[in-house]
Order: C-alpha cells, then structure tokens, then sequence
C-alpha cells in the first residue's frame, strides 16, 4: 500500500520536475540547509536557557515568546522543504534507513514540545526568574538537544546512502 | 607567487596523515561534517539573534550589548569548531578544493565576514543602544547577514561544482 503511495508520488509529473531540473534540487536544498541555521541556532539558544546556562536574567516566558514565531517560522520552512526534497525522490529517500530513523526522531522532538507544554512549560509563571530551572525544564532541553543531533546527522546521512543518480 | 604558495598549502593538506585517515575511512568524514553542520547552527543562530535585535525584529526589550556578551562565548567557540572541523573536510581534497570556485569564494566570504564581525559588527552591537541611529543599524545587520550568506552559498556550491583533475594540473603547470 505505501509502496505503491512512493511509486504514485514519484509517477507525478512534479515529482519528475524536481528530479530532472537542473537547479530545483540544489536551490531547495540550500533554503533547507540555511534555513535549519536560523532553526538550530535558535532551538539551542532555547535549550540553553531551559538549562539556566544563557539569557538567565530574561523571563523564561519573555524568551519563549520571543523565540516561538522564528522557530515555528524555521521549522515550516525545514518541513516545506524537506517534503518538496522527498517529492523529488520519494522511493530512494524511503528505502534508507537514515530517513526512517531521522523520521521517527522528528516525531520524538514533536511529542517532547507537545510533553513540555503540557507540563512545566504550562507552569512557567512559578519558575519565570528562577535562577536554577526545574529538573523537568532541563529534560526537555537535553532531550531536544540530542534529538536534534541526531536529527541532522541523519538526514547527513541520507545523502550519503542515496543511490547515486 | 602567492598561488604558488597556496596550491603548496593545498597539496601538503592533501597529503598530510589526517587527510589521508578521513579519505579512507567510510565514517570518518560523515562524522567531522556533523560537527561543522552542528556549529553552523549554533553560529548562525548567534548571528541571526545579534542582527534581528540590529533591525529591532526581536528581543526589542534587551539591550544589544547585553545580548551581544550574552552569545559571544557560543559564536566564538562554534566558529572555531566551523574552522577546524572545515579544515580537516577541506584536507581530504585540498588540491580539488583549490581549483573549486565556489570554495574560493566561499573562503573570500569567510575571511570578510570574520574580519566584519570582530570590527565594525562588534562595535555596533556594544555600543549603548542610543548612540548610533537604527538605519545605521539596520545596514551594518544587512551587510553582516549578506557576508554570511555569501559563506554558507560558497559552502553549497562548492559540493555541486566538479573540478577535473585536468584543470588542476593546468594550473600546476603554469
């Protein structure tokens, strides 16, 4: 069934755009390259302060607010991006295990937002100043900072085990 | 003179036993790239963060200065991971790289945006907010984003460019 989704997909006349145009690929490439500075950056600027190691005299609800809209902004111009990428080569991109694998952490980065809203992000006036943040606050942030390492280096890595064209 | 002195450098990176070890390995280079594209996040980020305060598009509550001290141990410390972990990536195909246009000027960039940024940049960013006006502001945040820009562009094309080992002995000839 999904086999025959990938084989649609890479059936569509845009699909056989992206592949055989000179400069689709690199272009889209680059905006996803560049664009995950601008995501990164911030993400560990934010993992940073959930640890108390930079901006600790800032309000914790004052950085969120200011980090938010680029970092949604960064993040739906990556998944765009990533997904015009895939159009390009859905079955190749499928068949390594790097895209799974960065697939199912990218998930894992979404579900530990969605844990931390829900919990001590929801509490956030409680620890706005506190000069060491709560355990929970550190979690997420170490757990962010790994996925999104291991995040990169897969999708590092998808580059590497595509077949080449 | 100086090419020749270049083109020198270039050869004894492609020889050097840290250039050979990555060449061979399978592992090796995926490995070090990371660590260039983990400390490409963290100094764009650091930089993007410095110039939207510039241009007054976040972090208005915060001083520049402030901001500035804030993010410098973390542009600095990523931008000698950039540099170092670049270097060991350039050294597996130094005597390419040297005849790659996209690594030249990506090399131009770098070394304008480094001198940018630990000048003028710096200068901007620690002064008291008041003290220079927001256009002027605003156009040394440009520059400094378009320098950057420049590095990573450099950065990108040079991997889609392919230098014929020909070209390169032509230039050894010469």
């Amino acid at each position: 069934m999904f086999a025959r989704f990938l084989q649609w997909l890479y059936d569509t006349h845009f699909s056989g755009m992206m592949r055989e145009s000179l400069w689709a690929e690199p272009v889209v490439e680059t905006i996803h390259v560049l664009t995950l500075t601008l995501f990164l950056g911030f993400a560990v600027m934010l993992d940073m302060r959930l640890l108390g190691v930079v901006l600790k005299r800032r309000r914790m609800s004052e950085v969120l607010a200011q980090f938010n809209p680029w970092l949604f902004a960064g993040f739906a111009v990556m998944i765009v991006t990533g997904v015009l990428l895939f159009c390009g080569d859905p079955i190749s991109f499928w068949s390594t295990t790097f895209f799974k694998v960065k697939m199912i952490m990218l998930a894992l980065a979404g579900l530990n937002v969605l844990i931390f809203n829900a919990t001590i992000g929801r509490k956030v006036a409680q620890w706005d100043l506190d000069p060491r943040t709560p355990g929970q606050a550190k979690i997420a942030a170490v757990v962010s900072l790994v996925l999104w390492v291991l995040i990169i280096a897969a999708g590092r890595g998808i580059a590497y085990a595509l077949p080449p064209p | 003179m100086i090419r020749t002195l270049l083109l020198g450098f270039c050869q004894w990176c492609n020889n050097s036993f840290w250039g050979h070890a990555i060449r061979e390995s399978t592992w090796l280079f995926p490995f070090v790239e990371i660590f260039h594209l983990l400390a490409l996040g963290i100094l764009g980020g650091t930089i993007l963060i410095l110039n939207l305060r510039l241009m007054r598009l976040a972090f208005k509550t915060e001083s520049t200065a402030e901001l500035a001290a804030e993010v410098k141990p973390w542009m600095i410390g990523s931008l000698i991971v950039m540099l170092v972990s670049g270097f060991l990536l350039f050294s597996t195909e130094a005597v390419k790289m040297y005849g790659n246009w996209g690594f030249q000027l990506k090399m131009l960039f770098l070394l304008l945006a480094t001198i940018y940024t630990f000048t003028i940049h710096r200068r901007i960013t620690l002064a008291d907010d008041g003290r220079f006006g927001p256009a002027l502001r605003i156009f040394v945040a440009v520059v400094s984003l378009l320098l950057w820009s420049g590095v990573g562009l450099g950065g990108r094309a040079l991997g889609y460019i392919t230098t014929s080992v020909s070209s390169v002995s032509m230039l050894l000839l010469r």
